[in-house]
């Protein structure tokens, strides 16, 4: 059996990264935490994850900047979802600029959520 | 080589402060094209009372995210109407960045912000409500409570209401209750929003159980 | 008194608070450790439930009750090369980054804040004296302060219990220590004279106006028991007191992540420590 998938929820809000994780780990996922892109990269840095969901608005480092320190690191490669409340065309833009490879809009629905975690991570079809 | 002692902390290389450090002298090092000196104008303006809209109207235009640090550390430290409002008029830049240092700025200022909330909360831009909701973490107020409950009774947007849900999950009481499970009728759809209005439910009412 | 439980639901919005205010994460594991804490704070503080307690803790406008409740939460105590991970970080890597910038001959700063008594800046100047083979052509300069000036007396002294220096190795400990009847140790005069104390409050700007151009701080398990306010303030002290391209060592719990965006995090093999940018 291979080892769970490494997931790192990176969300300021303690209800949204709770929730993520739940969706998540019910799907045989491994979540870790973080509330900020300092903490995301500490955390990373330490022991890369294999995917990344990423919140905009967070204090100290919003998730733009977390992903293009990501993309600069030695963690480039890895799969970043960027999760946000604003729908714009801009954002969405400006998301894929700094390195995300996808985005999705807040509220996530779990099935969307899963959909794209497994797309990312080369898992075939979530079922 | 190997280890030295000089007498008492050993003095700067250059003091960075050149100009007279009266407040028309520190106002202009704002305008200084060396980050360091712009930076610690910054910091020295906390003693100049008046200063806060000349910082405020600075942020947007500062590039150097240290500099920046200092206008709103000073800002906090200041915390007249004018500092709050400077920060206020920050939640509708563009600039992601900005943005969320001024949210973080507005959280240490709680006595002067509840001037500006009620109009924040009413705001025609979701966001704008969304960051004021967020910024209600910080308020002791009376209010508080009262003001997230309108905001998951009456807003129209889903996303300020999540926020308003998760906080009522860390300071909601049995006032909420009602409010809570009316949220869910209103958003029948949207899976979050039920898990969030349960986990306040829970927190509310598992309390010493 | 009977004793106030704490719920299952209590947790876990204490547990969200305290990770969100520190960093610091509590697991299921930790229930028993985190509660006992808790009910004896309520019962000190006079609440008379968990919510009361809460909401005095999330509010207080000085921060104390969360310091003392930090303080309660975390071991803090000082010995000689706790956490020496960093000083293996410093000699194997910060240092060879910093004296590479560095025109021979010039001077490196180290400054240690809190010195409390003396064991982590001395654990330095251990470290470099035995470790760093680059010792021999570099001036070092450490500075150590803090707040206490009878700490700080304690510190130049240099005379410690078996307990402080129970992690140094033998062979160190007989070099640089003198074993005394009582079963304490007093340090060298040579390492004793390796490190300037002085009395600085971080807080008070005109203490910490020359405090300048160090190459590393190590400013350790001290920010964690600030409010969030203090936190950012000392923290710009500690940025303006660094060298571009200077480091900043936390406490191993501790995060610049609950702090200030003024710093880069970077990794190295050792640990993660943390830079001033090196373009102003």
């Amino acid at each position: 059996m291979n080892p769970a998938r490494r997931i790192l929820v990176v969300d300021d809000a303690a209800t949204v990264r709770l929730y993520h994780r739940q969706v998540l780990e019910r799907a045989g996922l491994a979540v870790e935490e973080a509330i900020n892109g300092i903490e995301a990269l500490e955390k990373a840095l330490n022991a890369p994850f294999d995917l990344y969901l990423v919140d905009i608005n967070m204090p100290k480092q919003d998730g733009y900047d977390f992903l293009r320190e990501l993309r600069a690191s030695p963690l480039a490669q890895a799969p970043a979802i960027m999760i946000s409340t604003e729908a714009e065309e801009h954002d969405r833009r400006r998301a894929f600029e700094a390195g995300a490879n996808h985005y999705l809009l807040k509220p996530i629905r779990p099935a969307e959520l899963l959909a794209c975690c497994h797309l990312l991570l080369g898992l075939g079809s979530a079922t | 080589m190997g280890f030295v002692k000089r007498t008492p902390a050993a003095p700067g290389a250059d003091d960075q402060r050149q100009r007279p450090r009266d407040c028309a002298g520190l106002a202009q090092s704002l305008d200084d094209p060396d980050p360091a000196v712009r930076r610690w104008a910054a910091r020295d303006l906390a003693a100049c009372p008046d200063s806060s809209a000349l910082l405020a109207a600075r942020l947007a235009g500062e590039p150097e995210r240290a500099v920046r640090q200092a206008m709103l550390l000073t800002l906090t430290e200041l915390a007249d109407v004018a500092a709050v409002q400077g920060l206020a008029a920050c939640l509708r830049s563009e600039d992601v960045a900005l943005r969320n240092d001024a949210i973080e700025a507005m959280k240490n200022l709680p006595r002067a912000l509840p001037t500006v909330m009620a109009d924040l909360l009413a705001d025609d831009d979701a966001d704008v409500r969304i960051f004021a909701v967020n910024i209600l973490e910080a308020l002791r107020h009376p209010e508080v409570e009262s003001w997230l409950l309108r905001v998951i009774g009456r807003d129209p947007h889903v996303n300020v209401c999540a926020t308003a849900v998760d906080l009522l999950g860390e300071v909601g009481s049995e006032r909420a209750t009602e409010a809570l499970h009316g949220l869910k009728l209103r958003f029948p759809d949207q899976p979050y929003i039920h898990f969030a209005a349960d986990l306040a439910l829970r927190r509310i009412q598992g309390e010493g159980a | 008194m009977s004793e106030i439980a704490i719920s299952s639901e209590d947790f876990g919005k204490f547990r969200e608070f305290f990770y969100r205010q520190t960093g610091i994460h509590f697991d299921e594991s930790k229930r028993y450790f985190v509660d006992k804490r808790l009910a004896e704070r309520i019962e000190l503080s006079g609440a008379e439930t968990f919510r009361s307690y809460f909401s005095m803790l999330r509010f207080q406008s000085s921060g104390e009750e969360l310091q003392t409740l930090t303080n309660l939460m975390t071991v803090n105590e000082t010995y000689f090369l706790r956490e020496d991970y960093q000083f293996k970080c410093l000699v194997a890597s910060m240092l060879p980054e910093i004296t590479a910038r560095k025109r021979p001959g010039s001077l490196v700063r180290i400054w240690s804040v809190p010195s409390s008594s003396g064991e982590e800046p001395y654990s330095i100047a251990l470290y470099l004296l035995e470790l760093w083979p680059e010792i021999a052509r570099w001036d070092v300069e450490i500075i150590s302060s803090d707040i206490d000036t009878s700490i700080l007396a304690k510190a130049r002294a240099g005379r410690y219990s078996a307990r402080s220096v129970q992690h140094v190795p033998a062979e160190l400990l007989h070099k640089h220590f003198t074993a005394l009847p009582g079963g304490e140790y007093q340090l060298s005069d040579e390492l004793r004279q390796c490190v300037e104390f002085t009395r600085v409050n971080l807080a008070e700007p005109m203490d910490t106006r020359a405090y300048r151009n160090f190459d590393v701080v190590f400013c350790r398990n001290l920010l964690i028991y600030f409010d969030d306010l203090s936190r950012r303030k000392a923290a710009e002290v500690l940025f303006d007191a660094l060298n571009p391209g200077g480091f900043i060592c936390l406490g191993h719990s501790e995060s610049m992540s609950r702090i200030t965006s003024l710093f880069r995090v970077r990794k190295f093999p050792e640990a993660i420590v943390y830079q001033k940018p090196e373009t102003p």
